[in-house]
């Protein structure tokens, strides 16, 4: 990691003497030069981001089929390992949400693993687990919702960032440059979901990115690839008969909060009306 | 214009100068390049390597356990579910086997009304008197094997054919004349039926019994398997055995989910082991060890027995009395 | 994360009532975040005091106007401060004026305070100043001589037409000066106004909410300052200044009220899906500070004082003392209006199914310390600027000597 960001450093100084040295050129020269700020690298690529794969070409989607949720957990912790989410019980890139309707009442009860209730069945904040508290209870209805970030259409939390630390990538994923977010926290406060989270110790936001890491490499998703029951379902819509484009055909599919216009890439079937 | 505005509008003008020149030598490199954002971060994150390798990556050496993994209902958990995350691995360690498998394996299968109908559920509180559950279950092949065979034999026919082909080496009553060969009498007459349906098929096999179970018709088994099931399993009191049946008493904690505390199980598809013969026992064991008999529960309940653990068991179930079949 | 950090997060998760989202156990904007609209907002009210008289002659409120205009300058130059101290990475700030993302609210920061600090205010202050500092320049000893020419430029033009083209340039600068307030604090209402997902927040009335609340706790301010200030002076305050000035306070307060109860009313009647968890958070998280300080001492207990004040002939010295008690008043229910819109908007979950609770810390970059630290810096920067900068013009010593 420090040597990561010794590189770092080491490119920025490198850049700027670089400018530096073309700005002095160019004064001797007595001409203005244009603006270089393409790098070559980037631009003498044929595929972008990496060889091997081309963001151009694809444009994922992620799907939920909540009547399959057992409500086990093994996404949020393949998550927490995958992508190095703190081992707390406040910080999650997806977490799952229980809702329960008893016999005689018409809202349903709602807890997430981060309920104290099921920390205290888990045993610890690092481990992740719902507790049984309705075994004795008449469950009427009930069920597990699945929730992680959307990957909107129209984000809202890449509207509102004031530098473009966070952005839309062509094949639909929002990323985070968590060496360019400056911190201010603006993005946590735009997203209805409560997608995205502040990690204290880096000083910059995260959240879900799909992982970005694995699907450019051909792999899935860490929660996919945990998921037991096929409850998530991750693919590309460019490919008619990928598992997602299949996944949307062929149920009716319903997205959270669509009433905010910002379009989310999350699709769901069986979702209650008191989800949101 | 007065000239101190003229000096003002020039260090306003240098000023806005300055801003600019700032904007263009400090403005990150690849920004704007795609959008208003840096495109070599897209790269920087893609470039990250994934720290769940998938079950591919863990067939490469462990072929064996994850044929039998891909083959049974548990192929939708991966490895790494339970065994955590595998980079760096086999060069950093091992990877752990879950010991308190009870937790485990209750985040999926503990019962709840909030999960679907579809998925496998028990009732912690009954199922398994609280003991580790791959103590029973194979977590590679969770399913157990014990589906209880169907019995409707005639247990007078059973009687014939026992005097005919079985009695030599079992005993006229079904009590073995030696410690190496098993009673039959009181046997579970289930367990019977599917035994010798494995030797028959060759799915078990044994240097004396296949050739046997070969001649056998499937009305054959079915009449055996009654008539021992109805025969009384006392037996005159064996040789000392070569264990020790207090320090067996202890490892057949283990075993009593399906066995019984005192080797008599409630379950007829798995066999009675109270006052069994113990060479009969050990050796039986020493074969699931060994591979040579296959059952994914015994072979991963097993495993990790020594020889001398193996004698004591098996002494301590041969102490035992045997008695009729609690039913469940 | 850091084990201190996430046990004061577990601790506060035992607070929770009802569900809430994971992630959102954690208030983002802290008190900082409510310092820094406060401090914007008394800016914007300085600085619109001291237009009146410029732009529209209110030659009672002339003794205010230099103090309105250091105070606003003052505030103004501290303003940024909380929100650089809050920032996850401050060594990055300067990529929000880089490269401004255009479609962020935020990122409108760099121009608008780029503009109103340096296109208005600065210029307003020079122009105003610029007499006094080539006569102080003359009087001044060695180092503050230096100063006092370089702000001026080098320049000793003071003649006649020198300073008509002065009182032109400040006209001009105070009529583009009104709007730009406005936009100053309209922006910074936009922030939170236009966050769709935050229903407390998402309102086309907050930026006009923000700019009334912002005139009345600016006005408040220089009332305040120039009585504190006429008392360390021990000089008789101007009664005939102070009347009008808490005259305009009156209406602008009464004005600021009817918005936030069209706004109220309006949330109410609509009756939205967030209004039974907005309900909630009103009755028990923000019933303190919204109904007793923001409305009742903050407001309706101020107008109260200032209509006793001016329809019955009370003495000066109580006017003095009511007008004194109502300003302290407005500034606590303005700081309240702040924290009430900034902490108040992420008390409740965005599933509109649970409360969330704040704890502020005593220590620490984003503590009440901190907090007040910014509080004070405003005046101590005026203190010095009105050390160095005269609050009435100076009489030319040169022209009588000459």
């Amino acid at each position: 990691m420090k040597k990561r960001e010794a590189i770092g450093a080491l490119r920025a100084r490198r850049l700027f003497l670089r400018k530096i040295s073309l700005a002095g050129a160019a004064v001797a020269a007595g001409v203005v030069p244009k603006v270089a700020a393409k790098s070559e690298a980037a631009a003498a690529q044929k595929s972008f981001p990496t060889p091997d794969y081309d963001w151009s070409k694809r444009q994922w989607a992620f799907g939920v089929d909540a009547t399959k949720c057992i409500g086990c957990l093994r996404c949020v912790e393949a998550c927490k390992r995958e992508n190095g989410v703190p081992l707390t019980a406040h910080h999650f890139n997806t977490w799952v949400e229980r809702y329960v309707y008893l016999e005689g009442e018409n809202k349903p009860r709602v807890d997430s693993h981060a309920d104290p209730v099921n920390i205290a069945a888990s045993g610890s904040e690092r481990e992740y687990r719902f507790a049984n508290r309705y075994q004795d209870a008449k469950v009427e209805k009930a069920f597990f919702v699945p929730k992680l970030c959307n990957q909107c259409e129209h984000p809202p939390c890449v509207q509102v960032c004031p530098v473009g630390a966070t952005y839309k990538a062509k094949d639909g994923v929002v990323l985070i440059d968590a060496k360019y977010c400056i911190g201010c926290r603006y993005c946590v406060q735009a997203c209805p979901y409560g997608a995205r989270w502040f990690n204290e110790e880096k000083g910059v936001t995260q959240k879900c990115y799909w992982c970005y890491h694995r699907i450019t490499k051909g792999l899935q998703p860490a929660c996919v690839e945990a998921c037991p029951v096929g409850a998530r379902v991750f693919g590309d819509r460019n490919d008619k008969q990928s598992p997602i484009s299949l996944f949307i055909r062929n149920n009716r599919v319903h997205v959270l909060k669509p009433e905010t216009g910002n379009a989310p890439n999350v699709f769901y079937v069986g979702l209650d009306k008191e989800v949101n | 214009m007065p000239k101190h505005v003229v000096r003002l509008l020039i260090l306003l003008g240098a000023g806005l100068a300055v801003g600019l020149i700032a904007k263009w030598l400090f403005t990150a490199e690849s920004f704007y390049e795609f959008g208003h954002y840096r495109a070599d971060s897209v790269a920087e994150i893609a470039a990250k390597e994934p720290v769940l390798q998938t079950a591919a990556y863990c067939q490469s050496c462990h072929s064996e356990r994850h044929a039998q993994w891909s083959a049974n209902n548990h192929k939708t958990v991966t490895c790494e579910t339970c065994h955590g995350a595998a980079e760096g691995h086999p060069q950093k360690g091992k990877l752990p086997i879950p010991a308190d498998t009870r937790k485990l394996c209750s985040l999926c299968h503990e019962k709840m009304a909030e999960r679907p109908r579809t998925q496998p559920q028990i009732d912690l509180a009954q199922h398994g008197a609280g003991q580790q559950c791959a103590t029973c279950h194979n977590p590679h092949a969770p399913k157990l094997a014990g589906v209880v065979a169907k019995v409707s034999g005639d247990a007078a026919a059973g009687r014939k054919k026992h005097a005919e082909s079985c009695a030599s080496c079992h005993g006229t009553n079904g009590i073995s004349p030696n410690d190496t060969w098993p009673n039959l009498a009181g046997q579970n007459a289930a367990y019977l039926v599917r035994i010798l349906a494995a030797y028959k098929s060759g799915a078990q096999t044994d240097v004396m019994m296949s050739p046997m179970a070969q001649t056998l018709g499937d009305g054959d088994i079915q009449n055996l398997a009654a008539y021992y099931e109805g025969l009384s399993c006392k037996a005159p009191a064996s040789g000392k055995a070569a264990g020790d049946a207090a320090a067996g008493k202890a490892l057949a904690q283990n075993c009593a989910a399906c066995h019984g505390e005192t080797g008599v199980g409630t379950n007829p598809a798995w066999p009675q082991l109270a006052g069994q013969k113990a060479v009969y026992l050990a050796n039986t064991l020493k074969a699931f060890r060994a591979g040579l008999r296959k059952d994914p529960m015994m072979a991963g309940v097993v495993r990790g027995l020594s020889d001398a653990d193996i004698a004591n068991l098996a002494a301590y179930y041969a102490a035992q009395s045997c008695g009729p079949r609690k039913t469940s | 994360m850091n084990p201190e950090a996430t046990a004061r997060l577990s601790e506060l998760l035992t607070q929770v009532t009802g569900f809430i989202y994971p992630n959102e156990i954690e208030i983002h904007w802290s008190i900082l975040i409510v310092v820094y609209p406060y401090i914007t907002g008394l800016v914007a009210g300085a600085f619109i005091l001291a237009s009146l008289e410029n732009v529209f002659n209110v030659e009672e409120v002339r003794p205010t106007y230099r103090l309105a205009l250091l105070t606003a300058f003052s505030f103004m130059v501290v303003a940024p401060l909380p929100l650089l101290l809050h920032l996850g990475h401050p060594e990055r700030f300067y990529e929000i004026l880089l490269a401004p993302n255009l479609t962020s609210a935020m990122a409108m920061f760099g121009f608008v305070y780029g503009w109103y600090l340096m296109g208005v205010l600065l210029l307003e202050v020079w122009f105003e100043y610029r007499r006094d500092l080539i006569i102080l320049a003359r009087r001044a000893p060695a180092p503050m001589r230096w100063i006092y020419r370089a702000a001026s430029l080098f320049s000793s033009d003071i003649s006649e037409a020198a300073l008509a083209f002065d009182q032109k340039a400040i006209r001009a600068i105070t009529i583009v000066g009104i709007p730009s307030a406005f936009l100053l604090h309209g922006y910074v209402g936009f922030i939170f106004g236009s966050v769709k997902a935050n229903p407390w927040w998402s309102s086309v009335l907050i930026p006009i909410v923000f700019l009334m609340s912002a005139i009345v706790s600016g006005i408040a301010l220089v009332i305040f300052l120039y009585m504190i200030l006429a008392a360390i002076r021990k000089e008789q305050v101007d009664m005939k200044c102070l009347d009008t000035i808490t005259s305009y306070l009156f209406y602008a307060v009464i004005v600021d009220f009817t918005l936030e109860a069209l706004d109220f009313t309006h949330r109410l009647y609509e009756s939205e899906e967030s209004v039974r968890i907005l309900g909630t958070l009103i009755r028990q998280k923000l019933f303190l500070s919204l109904i007793v300080l923001q409305i009742l001492l903050g407001m309706l207990v101020p107008l109260a004082i200032l209509i006793v004040a001016k329809w019955h002939q009370l003495s000066e010295d109580g006017r003095k003392l009511l007008y004194f008690t109502a300003v302290i008043l407005i500034q606590v229910g303005i700081f309240s209006t702040r924290w009430n819109i900034v902490i108040g908007g992420q008390l409740f979950s965005k599933s509109f199914r649970g409360l969330m609770e704040y704890k502020m810390a005593i220590m620490g970059l984003e503590g009440f310390l901190t907090a007040l630290a910014l509080l004070i810096l405003p005046f101590v920067v005026l203190a010095v600027l009105i050390k160095m900068l005269p609050t009435k013009p100076l009489l030319d010593e040169a022209h009588t000597a000459a």
